[in-house]
């Protein structure tokens, strides 16, 4: 039964795909055969994991053994990773079906997915329109029912804001709850790995199968091992909300937030106001993080490693000059430029040591929040979704886009978007951040929501 | 006119895994690429694991050696320096800030002491890169500009050698395991580096060539210049790589992806202990305190676990101090010297050295079956293939073991002894006939014509007494 209904979701990506542009590769062979070895394990009576028949869409910035890793760039097109990331040998583990890679903006850099140097993936809500980035062609794979559940990975919003614009649920869990062993390098100090799905239970199950301790990642140091994680809460966690997160938000977005509120009110919750004002900060120090770590982690594609080059190295500082020069795009020859400026010995201290302590202030701000109550709740995005080719030329604009979503990496804390309400055809994301490992209570939340959402 | 002359130094650790993950560090032994993964080989999802424990508490102990104060209880933060090379699988190398400051040796000060780990290797001419070597932890060693001759900087570097050998901290087991950058000026003049030298030796070499440089360009009246400088071992001359106006920027961060070290006051009393006593105040302790030569000494502590195996067999077996030291710096020391050995991995242990001296002292072998044994237990099959790959594996056989098997225990049987030396007598009877003429010396031709027959085994001294009464 797990081969038919594989087989049906093939065939389904075949006829519908190119008008989507979810997948950059699609594991027919691979697919069919787990699903075929799914059934005769079920014939044979013996045990199946926790995501049993699961169709799994990864975005392709996480290593799968012998298949291409482009993370969306041409600078990668033809490398095959040697190696399975350790969500992969999860999902492997527990037997979810890993159906193919998804698209994604260059080196995770875009808010919109138009910035894969492969092909824009357009909106399964309106194909005229962005799904979000840069975890996009995930997002849409799931909202075009391609796939079960999806695998992102969100360094200031790159799950959240593609699973809001696609009308879908997706979180980026706690820093450190899932290994990034096998998820090439965007912001090291802000990456993190996680499930877009249709449901909150759906996206709790991916997450307790991938979450864990593992040697490879340094930062799942203090995470419990797997099977071993809490993701739930029973109760009504006590919510805040932000001020700040709904100025300059559109109206339109406004107004559903307002209204689950209200509706959460009337349920018995208790909401506050509160006021963080270092989060005008966000977006400056968010950026000048990026830029620094992301110009760091791109050294090593000098254009004559993984894949062939076709040509012979003549002098090295022109040669990797001219490689980098042509297979990267625009977005990220800007962040690696600005980065290597930030970071030069002269002006060091003046920007990236003081992003650094900037930071520190942020995180403690929100931890302050979050010690007194159990969630904060906004918007996801403050804009819905715009159609593709707007924001194309002014990168600060689509940096701002970004606004809601960069608080939660920067203070290494779990954030969820969850869809509520309707403007359109588009379904805007309802964003719960919470404590450092309190996945539980934001899931409870998010359960809540959607159960709002359906009245 | 003054020379001024700073070292850093840069030695590979002796550790079975490389710093940041777990593969092995045996890279000359091995298949070019072949001791690699995705994280040394710098995939595009590596990162690197928990820095190697071993590696701390060797560098711990360098630090202690060097009497630097160790940054202890705080955070050491690994940093990436920026550079892009081919040998450079991920466009940064992993170098951390120091773990212990402010130290001396042999009254040249110590400024730092910190990790750092080494590249690949890369072959220009074939472009070929072996990610083998990626990733095997370093130390660093940096001096204070202390040093005023290259009689200073050979001094200074033997002692450190002697120090970082004697306590088995450094890789021995592989080549161009250490490599030092010289920073030289003459006394108000501009500071030349020279790059890569890749021995204490060719260090020596390297500064007597570029003193005389840069002596020669300032008595010419020639400004010498800030720049980078090549030593070529071949010719013995440096030659320029590339002028150093400013400081090179190698954009240093910290590593998002390592958890900043730190350093308990009872991890440093555990490494201090263990280099508590160095080895030159080791040998001053063993020459006084079992009555043997300074030289003996000197040879005994070359290794800690000689002086080791030294100090217990003289105390459990009650062996003659000096006699015993004769024999291991002698026959023993000569046969690892030979096949390129140290005691400590060469198979050998101190219940071997023990057993094979007991049956030497006490004249159940022969100094040449004493040879012949340790042949025979060195050269084993196993232990060559062993040698081969870098790897350490220990001799099960004892001497005893391979004296029965080769026969060469002495032979208590005077019968058998009496019938070789008859059998000579009779076979050559030229030299009994010239020895009774009075050519003493050919006896010797007889007694060794006895010891060919009885392979050894038998004693010199008592073959020529058997054969003397045979035929005096």
């Amino acid at each position: 039964m797990h081969h038919e209904r594989i087989a049906r979701l093939l065939e389904k990506i075949r006829r519908e795909d190119g008008r989507i542009g979810a997948f950059i590769e699609v594991y027919e062979k691979e697919a069919l055969a787990k699903a075929q070895e799914l059934d005769r394990k079920a014939k044979e009576g013996k045990p199946l994991g926790r995501l049993a028949g699961k169709a799994i869409a990864i975005k392709n910035i996480i290593a799968a053994r012998g298949k291409r890793l482009t993370a969306g760039s041409k600078m990668l097109e033809n490398y095959i990773a040697p190696y399975d990331a350790a969500v992969v040998e999860r999902i492997n583990a527990e037997d979810g079906i890993i159906i193919g890679s998804a698209n994604m903006d260059e080196f995770a850099c875009g808010s919109d997915n138009t910035h894969s140097a492969y092909f824009a993936t357009r909106n399964p809500l309106d194909p005229e329109y962005v799904p979000g980035g840069s975890s996009g062609g995930s997002a849409a794979a799931v909202a075009a029912g391609f796939a079960d559940i999806a695998l992102g990975s969100d360094t200031g919003g790159s799950i959240r804001c593609p699973a809001s614009f696609c009308g879908i649920t997706g979180i980026k869990p706690t820093y450190g709850l899932v290994s990034r062993y096998g998820l090439s390098d965007m912001a090291m100090s802000l990456d993190q790995i996680g499930p877009l799905a249709n449901s909150a239970k759906d996206a709790k199950l991916m997450l307790s199968a991938i979450a864990g301790r593992d040697a490879r990642d340094q930062a799942t140091g203090g995470t419990p091992e797997n099977g071993k994680v809490a993701l739930d809460f029973s109760g009504k966690p006590t919510i805040a909300v932000a001020k700040e997160f709904l100025e300059g938000c559109d109206e339109r977005i406004a107004k559903e937030f307002h209204r689950l509120s209200d509706s959460l009110g009337a349920e018995g919750y208790q909401i506050s106001e509160v006021s963080i004002p270092s989060l005008k900060h966000a977006i400056p120090i968010y950026y000048l993080t990026v830029f620094a770590e992301f110009s760091s982690a791109m050294q090593k594609f000098d254009g004559l490693r993984y894949g062939k080059t076709g040509r012979e190295l003549e002098n090295l500082t022109e040669d990797v000059g001219e490689l980098r020069g042509s297979k990267l795009g625009l977005e990220v020859k800007r962040r690696i430029l600005l980065g290597t400026f930030i970071t030069t010995k002269e002006y060091h201290d003046a920007w990236y040591g003081k992003t650094l302590s900037a930071r520190a202030v942020i995180k403690r701000d929100i931890e302050a929040v979050l010690g007194k109550y159990g969630v904060l709740l906004g918007p996801t995005m403050s804009t819905l979704p715009w159609k593709i080719g707007q924001k194309m030329e002014n990168p600060l604009e689509m940096y701002l886009a970004d606004i809601l979503t960069v608080p939660a990496n920067l203070a290494g804390i779990p954030a969820a978007s969850v869809p509520f309400g309707k403007i359109g055809k588009f379904r805007p994301g309802m964003q719960v951040l919470g404590s450092r490992y309190g996945e539980g209570k934001v899931f409870a939340l998010m359960e809540e929501i959607e159960r709002l959402d359906r009245k | 006119m003054k020379t001024i002359i700073g070292l850093e130094i840069h030695v590979q650790l002796n550790t079975k895994a490389k710093l940041f993950c777990e593969c092995p560090t045996n890279y000359g032994h091995a298949e070019a690429n072949s001791n690699i993964c995705p994280i040394c080989a710098g995939q595009p999802g590596g990162k690197p694991m928990q820095m190697n424990g071993e590696a701390i508490s060797h560098v711990l102990k360098i630090a202690s050696m060097l009497k630097a104060k160790p940054e202890l209880d705080k955070d050491v933060f690994v940093q990436r320096k920026h550079y892009f090379y081919p040998d450079l699988p991920s466009g940064y190398q992993r170098t951390s800030k120091p773990v212990a400051k402010d130290g001396k040796l042999n009254g040249i000060g110590i400024w730092e002491v910190h990790f750092e780990e080494d590249p690949g290797r890369y072959e220009l001419k074939k472009g070929f890169v072996d990610y083998n070597r990626s990733g095997v932890p370093l130390v660093e060693i940096v001096t204070a500009p202390d040093m005023r001759s290259p009689e200073d900087a050979r001094e200074f570097l033997g002692k450190l050698e002697q120090y970082l050998r004697y306590f088995n901290v450094i890789n021995e087991t592989e080549v161009g395991t250490m490599r030092i950058d010289a920073n030289i000026s003459q006394e108000g003049s501009a500071r030349v580096e020279i790059k890569n030298i890749n021995s204490f030796s060719n260090v020596y070499d390297a500064l007597s060539f570029e003193i005389k440089r840069q002596r020669t360009q300032i008595e010419q009246g020639v400004k010498i210049v800030q720049e980078t400088r090549h030593f070529d071992e071949n010719s013995g001359i440096t030659v320029r790589l590339r002028k150093k106006e400013t400081a090179d920027d190698y954009r240093y961060v910290p590593d998002p992806d390592i958890s900043p070290i730190s350093f308990s006051a009872a991890q440093w009393k555990a490494a201090a202990d263990a280099v508590a006593e160095l080895p030159d105040a080791r040998a001053a302790r063993l020459a006084s305190q079992y009555g043997i030569t300074p030289a003996d000494a000197g040879v005994i502590v070359i290794e800690k676990e000689f002086a080791d195996a030294y100090e217990r067999l003289v105390k459990e077996r009650k062996f003659d101090a000096q006699k015993f030291a004769n024999w291991m710096r002698g026959p023993l020391r000569k046969q690892l010297n030979y096949r390129n050995l140290l005691f400590r991995n060469s198979g050998l242990t101190a219940k071997h050295a023990g057993e094979l001296y007991e049956m030497f002292s006490t004249g159940q072998v022969t100094d040449k079956a004493a040879d012949q044994i340790l042949i025979g237990m060195l050269d084993t099959d196993i232990l060559i293939k062993a040698r081969e790959s870098g790897a350490y594996v220990e001799l099960r056989d004892t001497p005893r073991n391979v004296a029965n098997d080769l026969g060469l225990l002495k032979s208590s049987d005077s019968g058998a002894l009496k019938a070789a030396c008859e059998q000579a007598v009779k076979e050559n009877q030229k030299a009994v006939s010239d020895y009774k003429a009075g050519n003493a010396k050919s006896i010797f031709f007889l007694v060794g014509k006895v010891m060919q027959k009885t392979k050894g085994t038998a004693d010199a001294r008592e073959i020529e007494e058997t054969i003397r009464e045979m035929i005096g």
